[in-house]
């Protein structure tokens, strides 16, 4: 079947490469899936990448010859088309090869066979629209606790649940937990709840740009995102994500309070010397915050910041980078850190927004 | 630098050829040439004829036309080399890799415990012999360069030993080309000014050296032919797994067999995860049978540990799901016996700093909670306070709660 179409380099590479994450990297078991399909309707070409877990589908203007549907290797299409000059692009498809011109280049590329590649359809359930800065930064502030470790494929998703007025995101790698409330956003029927894989949203984060709306959709099993002319199709994780309510201490004894931007530099310059997996230690008393690092045989780092303190003296050890991805997503100029003893999960809050907290759990240092 | 020859430089004779001789009993005492384009390894009798890695193979059949050439395993090699740095930490946490088949080893923290730098040098190489069949040769001295040079010099199949007071009698007779940094075109300069051994060298004026190889090359080989080398063993390139396994042979094993090799495996690991100060947040037990089926269980702990007790348990746990579960001794995996059994600690931390993880009051339908509860027991009462139902039925008799047994120890 023939396929003919011109199009822009830059709306193509980028459809490609947005289609394109979500091809397999490891060699799953249908070929077909290292490759793109692409169908032309008229004047519209639909780019559609898939792992069969999570499926991205691009839409495009372009200006159709010749209708037809053509699967060809992501990867290095995509990897031609980015290497053209800047202009038009020619596309069509003869027999098994698809060429793609733009003069002086010309590329002839074997395709993939497009009756294997699987049926995908997307998400039922009724169409819900969210604000798209609001939901994005949601998920931002979210997905960096979620687990990447495939062993535990529950801890891999955000749980999506209904909380009070509004929608409450939820993650944890079990060494930090994020929770975000989404307040008047009623997507989901009280009591009901999603987990919905991180890597989907990061996805989705990542093509939000400048467009105002996302619609949602939450079927059985899928959940489906569109926004701008992508639209994102997750299999929704199956299982009971953790009772986090429970780990939330009610009770934090302890109470710093310091500037977002002036603890989050300080410790980035501390951090330099926390080496070799050492944490670094935040040493509170009524003085304020002073922050060390030590690693053995390379060398430490001090430093006071200014914050106003409540509670016993005390020390608590951090990773790092745990305790940067917190901050960082923090909203508002001011956080509180809250504390119980030196071995409790710590709680860091925005000082002035209720709807933001994030628990993390000390390193035990002997 | 150390005033006592302790750092040991172990570099594997030949690699890729002495494990393909190894393996194939008609290769041995005969030149073997590996890879067939480019020679990726010799056998020490293919390079009496000159053969040398990397050497174009067209040329080395012209050489030794009689060589036997074999395609190579990359696979086995690498197994091999596992085994291999296994054996070494064995013997000290501080090993330094330089490649698969060569590491620097500091030794002067295991003296008290397993002899003189000498005596486990000697018992290095046989264990290597032992466990994986391969000869390995050992350089010994106070620093690294010269632990090189020696193993360079020992080989094949050998050991030298410079000990302090031997260093210039044994390193200033040598050639310059011993020295790291003397490649052809400095080894021409220094002959033509009439410095051919390390001792010339060493007698040469560092002004007149600077002047002849540039300030920085001078400076380095001038320090080097008065072994002068600070750089310690450096094992900071932490692994991040430890493990251990053994090949059982072909016969079929009882569960009994089975666990005594398992928890003998898992205890000789934790003690040497606890000389390194790390804990391990991942225990995995690997089966493979006569067939070369592997299967493997792993477990993640509920807060990283290095306890013996805690860790043996974990590996008694997991074998009992291996061997009861779909290739159980009934099944056809349990039947045919099996060949290796191995432990593996991943996810390994450092023992004084530890990321604690929240405890989730349940998991889904995960058993975590429970082995979170059974690790807290065992961990306040001893592994023996808790045990499997099927285990204790099974075992000869009932087990005495808390009463101490060889695993506690």
């Amino acid at each position: 079947m023939g396929m003919k179409f011109r199009c822009e380099r830059d709306t193509l590479v980028e459809a490609l490469s947005a289609a394109g994450r979500a091809v397999t990297t490891r060699g799953g078991a249908l070929p077909v899936l290292a490759g793109v399909r692409l169908e032309l309707v008229g004047d519209q070409l639909t780019v559609t990448g898939s792992d069969l877990d999570l499926t991205i589908t691009v839409v495009i203007e372009v200006a159709g010859g010749e209708d037809g549907i053509v699967v060809v290797p992501s990867k290095l299409v995509s990897d031609v088309v980015r290497s053209l000059r800047p202009g038009s692009v020619d596309v069509a498809v003869d027999d098994d090869d698809v060429r793609i011109v733009s003069s002086p280049s010309e590329f002839s590329i074997r395709t993939i066979p497009a009756d294997e590649f699987p049926e995908l359809s997307g998400a039922e359930g009724d169409a819900v629209t969210l604000d798209a800065g609001e939901f994005r930064a949601a998920i931002d502030q979210v997905e960096k606790a979620a687990s990447s470790d495939d062993a535990r494929p529950i801890l891999t998703g955000v749980l999506m649940a209904a909380e009070a007025d509004g929608l409450r995101l939820v993650s944890t790698d079990s060494y930090r937990l994020s929770v975000r409330d989404l307040s008047g956003t009623a997507i989901l029927s009280e009591g009901q709840t999603v987990l919905v894989p991180s890597r989907a949203l990061k996805e989705l984060s990542r093509v939000v740009g400048d467009q105002d709306q996302i619609t949602l959709r939450l079927g059985e099993r899928d959940a489906g995102f569109e926004v701008g002319g992508v639209s994102i199709t997750t299999r929704l994780i199956e299982g009971d994500f953790p009772n986090y309510r429970g780990l939330i201490p009610q009770n934090h004894p302890n109470q710093l309070t310091v500037d977002r931007e002036t603890l989050l530099d300080a410790v980035r310059r501390v951090r330099l010397l926390a080496q070799e997996s050492t944490p670094v230690r935040l040493a509170m008393s009524d003085d304020g915050l002073e922050l060390v690092a030590v690693t053995q045989d390379v060398g430490q780092a001090h430093e006071a910041v200014e914050a106003s303190y409540n509670g016993t003296d005390l020390t608590v050890a951090f990773n790092p980078e745990y305790l940067i991805d917190g901050i960082e997503v923090a909203p508002g100029d001011e956080i509180t850190l809250e504390t119980v003893d030196e071995l409790k999960p710590a709680l860091l809050k925005a000082a002035d927004d209720p709807n933001f907290l994030y628990l993390l759990m000390p390193v035990r240092v002997s | 630098m150390t005033e006592v020859a302790s750092i040991l430089h172990a570099d594997l004779d030949s690699f890729y050829a002495s494990v393909e001789q190894r393996d194939n009993p008609r290769l041995r005492n005969r030149p073997v040439i590996v890879g067939a384009g480019v020679v990726l390894a010799a056998s020490y009798e293919a390079k009496a004829y000159g053969v040398r890695s990397a050497m174009n193979g067209g040329q080395a059949r012209m050489l030794c036309p009689h060589a036997i050439v074999v395609p190579p395993r990359m696979e086995t090699y690498s197994e091999a080399s596992k085994a291999v740095f296994e054996v070494f930490h064995d013997f000290t946490p501080l090993v330094e890799p330089l490649s698969p088949d060569e590491a620097f080893l500091d030794v002067s923290g295991a003296t008290k415990l397993l002899g003189s730098p000498a005596q486990i040098a000697a018992d290095l190489r046989s264990q290597v012999l032992a466990d994986v069949g391969l000869a390995i040769s050992v350089g010994v001295a106070r620093t690294k360069f010269l632990a090189k040079v020696a193993s360079a010099q020992a080989k094949p199949d050998g050991m030298i030993v410079v000990e302090p007071d031997r260093e210039r009698a044994f390193l200033h007779p040598l050639p310059v080309e011993v020295l790291w940094g003397v490649g052809p075109v400095t080894s021409a300069k220094l002959r033509d000014h009439g410095v051919e051994t390390v001792g010339d060298l060493a007698a040469s004026g560092g002004a007149e050296l600077q002047g002849l190889l540039g300030s920085h090359a001078g400076r380095h080989l001038r320090a080097l032919a008065h072994n002068r080398d600070p750089r310690p063993v450096d094992n900071s390139r932490r692994d991040r797994s430890m493990g251990a396994q053994r090949a059982l042979g072909q016969r079929v094993r009882t569960r009994e067999e089975l666990r005594t090799e398992l928890l003998g495996l898992a205890e000789k690991v934790a003690a040497r995860l606890r000389k390194a100060e790390r804990v391990t947040r991942t225990v995995t037990v690997r089966y493979r049978n006569a067939d070369h089926e592997r299967e493997s269980r792993s477990r993640t702990l509920v807060e990283p540990s290095a306890s013996t007790q805690l860790l043996t348990a974990t590996a008694d746990d997991l074998l009992l799901t291996l061997v009861d579960g779909p290739h159980g001794p009934g099944s056809r995996l349990g039947r045919v016996g099996c060949s290796l059994i191995g432990i593996t600690f991943s996810g390994l931390g450092r023992a004084d700093a530890v990321q604690l993880a929240l405890r989730f009051p349940e998991e889904g339908r995960s058993t975590e909670r429970l082995d979170g509860l059974v690790d807290d027991i065992r961990q306040r009462w001893g592994s023996k306070a808790v045990a499997r139902a099927s285990l204790i039925r099974r075992s000869e008799g009932i087990e005495v709660l808390g009463r101490p047994t060889a695993l506690d120890a």
